[in-house]
């Protein structure tokens, strides 16, 4: 590759007075930030993912909340049916008289909760033990990798799919098979980075200086091993979701939630008769859900790069 | 084992008690593995048997080309990997250094109580707690890749501060100020703490981690070949800058290269290897005015030089370098050097290379019966193909060295017999002036 | 008409010109502004020299080089402007590419311009040969001279050989794409042949053969044909290895890239840069990577080639003592710009440029003290929108206040020898530096 000259900061460098650590690191995220939503795309993926977060917070305040459990689909057994632009149900009514538009807002919450927390825990468990089995190798490496590898053989929805059917229909069960199945990806992600950090020079460097094995996987590994696994989770929220949406739209989900799979199941019966509604807008919902995250994942791959970020 | 050379002992008695560090048969061997199970097949022998001292104050230079085994020792010296035998031994005295050198000599089986006691004192993969503390706090390392030996999230202040961080010698404000004062020292300044490795240029971070490298006073820092990613300009700049830190901080280096004339401007004395061992060694003046060992003139001659004379014409090596999991015997560079005598090493594997190389032999080359390395029946798959060896084998095309020292060569059926004189493995010789050559030939002998 | 041809072009010397640059310049875009990465670039390159192209990082010389063969990525690169002139030789006819005494053993004739036959001519840029303008040549001609007249090697060879092919495929690559003609002889068909199975011959002797063509060649009296084509091209490869003393062709033939030392890879790709005997070799760095000792033999390899084949050699390296042992004439290049060329004796006795000065009195060598190697202060500026002055101001040691008000341009001072600077050439205003006014 040739080395294409590049208009630096060198001259500026030599020059420009201190400042300090705070301001320098404050400036570089705010560039990180700036470089991500340079992307169209990914500010729109954004906008929808910051329209989603709303309703999922104002939900109370945009809709009546049910009694005594708001995540049931209220039940008006004198309104079934209604198409949307019936007055009180603008997006029209379940076969059991649900709102539509109640579903969607709650729903937006069950998905939060969801992709939050199956995200969040695969990611911290899969991330340890990638990094350990990546950092201490040896038997402990093959060992997880192993465990990892008979993970990985099985397809993840047939996976989630026996884990939930065996466990029951219900949202918890489903929020666990996922979390069972959806860990390994992030340990292979992470145990990968941590093998080709390990032999970069400047942990060599670490060790010349002889700093602790602990010191050198906290300030050194890690922090320069989370960009993959980053880009992974927030694809991953994405995926969650239509993973969870799938598997209640075959019946493992608990009915009468206020979830969107739930909904597409109970609405698709309507569908042959002409009531779209029911599943039609869920389903869209669940679209854009996917659709807003991978936009920002994308965006995210793009500027954290580390071809680009090395050769600034 | 024969000793024979003197390591680096200086002559004239002028700081010969002070030796940095001091290395003795060195040997690190990574085993291959091969087959379903991953058994260990043999070793690729990267370091095979290396001895030299470094004095404080002094740069030794460690010349070499790509596969002789300098990064390698280098990683050894510093303690980042832990070598399969001999030994690094650091802060010793002349007089223990000489009681190892006696012991290894005599080749006594178990070390007596006193070696040991050496050795657990001094040896850097035996040495624990504060002795362990002490050597790495004395020894630290500049690496090749200025963008590599930097972590690219870390600010400069944090790299540079952190090896006093990690001893407690600073925290907060002073170590700021330390830091400061370390960067001046090596041309940087004040505005460059708070920044990050990719917005310098090479010669900028190969000066950040020097000043990592001096942070903590050390008497001994390695550079693993610092100059060679970077400009001509900037090189002389960063050579300046390693002998001025070195006059006002008494440091030793050892300098690992491949570029002679870089060698021959920054060291005192030198230490030319050739596939894990040792071939020549010496001070930088006398080995090149007076280059010996035939491998040492070859590099010479292969480099170009702007003080050369015009239309002078570069002279290349033949050969390739051979496998480093089964080096040649005796001298190793028997099989590619021009002035090769029949007591170089001449063994069977020469003889297999030859088949490899030339079309058509070696593939009706069926089997190879070793008695050792020097006597052993190749079995060909006809009677014509045994017959062509043989016949090769006397002719001119084969090295007339090589065809003194074939004691036999017979031919039975479709197999052929060879036996060479067997040697030992060529040892350093001193021809004065503290400058060994591991060579056979002696000028001042004939 | 060869003579004619060699006097119309050249200098005093009146050898003739294989390739001539003329204000090429190269701008990149970035965040920051236009870099001028290559300014006003202007040389020579003779029939059968080697010019040495030298400069440090970031000057601009593995751009020029590149911008040969149409090799820069065009965005973010930018052709701002200059023309690349080059003579195409065409392969000897008397002797179909040995070598006889009709092309003084070099397989290759000058071809004489189409439209003046010789005398000289606008088209020809007043030369008399044929001439190609490479920087605005479309795809399907550039493609053409690839390969073919003008060859690239690069720095590292394990970057440049694929390597999920073989070595023998490779080198093929290079014959099916120019020799299809000479493939489809070899195997006794003639190219305007019209017989049963024409097409698909063709189309497997210029590497564009699919699947029904490989059904139809696997047919007897086809399979023969394709055999021959097959073997040909074999010979063909093993011939372009021999060239480059690689022991043992055939065998190398069938090893993947992997296999190989770095030596002998650097070998390989020399090889199938010189297979079609190109009029100009473009070397770019290419045994920056190697060893000192296989450097010394890819050199003399390159340099016997070039002996017995007359081919010209654009070498650029930033290794000065290298480029003094094989160039005949250098070009020193600094921040985009040529800041003296001359012949390579000339320029390394007498330097005169202060760039070329300080970076050979920076290297190391045993004459120097230790300490006290010239190092150039400074570093080397930011090529965006550079300032109206010489590029060199804020390094140099004579500089005074012209050279910071106008930009020197190349100005001989001796036959065959260049500098672009003030002190040897008279500047329009201000103080004129020289070599006796030290400023710092």
């Amino acid at each position: 590759m040739v080395d294409f000259p590049q208009s630096t900061r060198r001259n500026a460098i030599d020059t420009i007075a201190p400042e300090s650590a705070l301001r320098v690191r404050w400036r570089r995220s705010t560039e990180l930030t700036a470089k991500i939503l340079s992307n169209p795309a990914t500010v729109l993926g954004f906008a929808i993912i910051v329209a989603m977060f709303f309703m999922a917070i104002f939900a109370p305040w945009i809709t009546t909340a049910n009694t005594p459990d708001p995540y049931q689909m209220p039940r008006d057994w004198g309104a079934t049916r209604m198409p949307p632009g019936t007055p009180g149900y603008p997006l029209g009514t379940t076969n059991e008289g649900g709102d539509v538009y109640y579903g969607i807002v709650w729903g937006t919450r069950m998905s939060l909760q969801l992709s939050i927390t199956v995200v969040g825990i695969t990611l911290v468990v899969g991330s340890i033990i990638g990094s350990l089995a990546g950092f201490i190798g040896g038997k402990l490496d093959e060992v997880l990798m192993r465990i990892v590898d008979v993970f990985l053989s099985i397809p993840e929805l047939i996976f989630a799919l026996a884990i939930a059917a065996i466990l029951g229909p219900s949202f918890g069960n489903i929020m666990f098979a996922l979390a069972v199945v959806f860990w390994v990806k992030y340990a292979r992600i992470m145990r990968a980075r941590v093998i080709q950090i390990k032999n970069s020079d400047y942990i060599d460097a670490a060790r010349i200086i002889g700093d602790s094995k602990l010191n050198i996987y906290f300030r050194d590994i890690l922090p320069n091993s989370f960009t993959p696994v980053m880009v992974q989770a927030t694809l991953d929220m994405g995926n969650v979701v239509l993973i969870a949406a799938t598997l209640s739209f075959i019946g493992l989900g608990e009915a009468g939630i206020a979830e969107w799979g739930v909904l597409v199941s109970e609405g698709q019966a309507g569908i042959a008769s002409g009531r779209w509604w029911a599943s039609t807008f869920p389903g869209l919902m669940i679209f854009l859900w996917a659709l807003a995250f991978n936009l920002v994942g994308d965006g995210l791959r793009d500027a954290l790069d580390p071809r680009t970020e090395s050769s600034r | 084992m024969n000793v024979q050379a003197d390591f680096g002992t200086d002559p004239s008695g002028k700081g010969a008690d002070d030796i940095v560090l001091a290395v003795r048969n060195l040997k690190k061997h990574f085993p291959i593995r091969d087959g379903v199970f991953q058994r260990v097949v043999g070793h690729v022998k990267a370091v095979d048997g290396v001895s030299f001292n470094i004095r404080r104050g002094e740069t030794v230079g460690l010349v070499g080309e790509s596969g002789c085994g300098k990064s390698t020792l280098g990683r050894c010296v510093s303690g980042l990997s832990d070598p399969t035998s001999g030994g690094v031994y650091f802060g010793i005295s002349a007089d223990d250094c000489a009681r190892v050198d006696d012991h290894q000599s005599t080749g006594a089986a178990l070390p007596s109580s006193e070696i040991a006691d050496i050795e657990a004192r001094h040896r850097i993969d035996l040495l624990q707690g504060d002795a362990q503390r002490r050597f790495r706090r004395n020894c630290q390392m500049v690496f090749q890749d200025s963008f590599a030996s930097l972590n690219p999230r870390h600010l400069v202040v944090d790299i540079v501060g952190r090896p006093l961080r990690v001893y407690k010698e600073a925290s907060g404000a002073e170590l700021t100020e330390r830091v400061v004062s370390l960067l001046e020292m090596v041309g940087l300044g004040r505005h460059h703490l708070y920044r990050y490795p990719h917005q310098f240029s090479g010669g900028q971070r190969q000066r950040i981690s020097i000043a990592r490298a001096l942070a903590l006073d050390p008497e001994l820092i390695v550079l693993d070949e610092p100059t060679s990613a970077l400009d001509v300009s900037v090189q002389a700049q960063i050579l300046n800058l390693l002998n001025d830190l070195q006059r006002d901080n008494n440091l030793a280096y050892l300098f690992i290269t491949h570029d002679l004339a870089v060698v021959q401007h920054m060291a005192d004395r030198l230490v030319a290897m050739y596939l894990g061992r040792v071939s020549e060694t010496g001070e930088t003046k006398t080995v090149f005015d007076d280059p010996q060992h035939p491998y040492t003139l070859a590099l010479m001659a292969a480099k170009p030089d702007l003080t050369d004379e015009d239309g002078a014409k570069l002279q290349a090596l033949e050969g390739n370098i051979p496998d480093p999991a089964r080096p040649p015997q005796g001298c190793r560079f028997h099989t590619r050097c021009p002035v090769a005598t029949p007591i170089c090493g001449w063994e069977i594997d020469d003889v297999v290379r030859w088949l490899e190389e030339s079309p058509g032999m070696f593939d009706t080359l069926a089997g190879v019966e070793r008695m050792s390395a020097f006597d052993a029946s190749l079995r060909f798959s006809d009677t014509g193909s045994a017959e062509r060896l043989a016949g090769a084998l006397r002719s001119p095309a084969m090295p007339a060295a090589m065809q003194r020292a074939m004691e036999e060569l017979s031919i039975d059926g479709a197999s052929v017999r060879i036996r060479f004189q067997a040697v030992d493995e060529v040892q350093l010789t001193d021809r004065g002036f503290d400058h060994n050559v591991a060579c056979v030939l002696d000028p001042s002998k004939d | 008409m060869l003579d004619m041809i060699k006097r119309k072009s050249g200098t005093a010397n009146s050898s003739a010109t294989i390739a001539s640059v003329k204000d090429l310049t190269v701008h990149f875009q970035s965040k920051k502004g236009k870099v001028h990465a290559v300014d006003r670039v202007s040389f020579e390159i003779y029939d059968g020299e080697t010019l040495g192209l030298v400069g440090e990082t970031g000057c601009g010389k593995s751009v020029t080089g590149r911008s040969f063969l149409q090799l820069l990525p065009i965005p973010p690169g930018i052709l701002a402007q200059g023309t690349v002139n080059f003579h195409p030789h065409a392969r000897c006819a008397s002797c179909t590419g040995e070598g006889c005494a009709e092309c003084e053993h070099t397989g290759r004739c000058p071809v004489p311009c189409p439209s003046c036959e010789g005398s000289g001519c606008s088209r020809c840029d007043d030369s008399g040969a044929e001439t190609v303008e490479l920087l605005r040549l479309p795809d399907r001609d550039i493609r053409e001279i690839r390969g073919d007249r003008i060859a690239m090697i690069f720095q590292d060879p394990g970057k440049a050989l694929n390597p999920t092919l073989t070595i023998g495929d490779q080198i093929s690559e290079v014959f099916f794409q120019h020799r299809t003609d000479d493939l489809l002889e070899a195997s006794g068909f003639d190219a305007a042949d019209r017989e049963f199975g024409a097409g698909a011959l063709k189309r497997l002797a210029s590497q564009r053969n699919g699947g029904i063509d490989n059904l139809l060649l696997s047919i007897p009296p086809l399979r023969g044909r394709r055999d021959r084509i097959l073997k040909a091209l074999s010979e063909m490869v093993a011939e372009a290895l021999a060239q480059t003393h690689i022991p043992n062709p055939q065998q190398v033939m069938d090893r993947y890239p992997h296999e190989l030392s770095g030596g002998m890879r650097q070998r390989v790709m020399i090889a199938q840069a010189l297979a079609c005997n190109p009029d100009l070799l473009i070397a770019d760095e290419p045994t920056t990577a190697l060893d000192v000792t296989v450097q010394a033999r890819i050199l003399d390899l390159i340099s016997d080639l070039q002996q017995r084949r007359q081919t010209s050699v654009l070498y650029i390296s930033h290794d000065l003592s290298l480029v003094r042992r094989i160039c005949d004439r250098v070009a020193v290049m600094y921040a985009g710009r040529i800041v003296e060329i001359g012949r390579t004796d000339q320029v390394f006795k007498n330097p005169c440029h202060p760039y070329t000065r300080g970076l050979l009195q920076a290297v190391p060598t045993a004459a120097r003290k230790r300490g006290e190697l010239m190092a150039i202060k400074g570093t080397v500026p930011e090529l965006v929108d550079p300032a109206p002055s010489c590029r060199f101001i804020g390094r140099c040691q004579y500089e005074q206040s012209a050279c910071r008000m106008q930009d020197p341009a190349l100005h001989p001072v001796a036959d065959e020898h260049s500098v672009s600077c003030f002190i040897h050439h008279p500047a329009p205003a201000g103080d004129a530096p020289g070599f006796d006014k030290r400023t710092s």
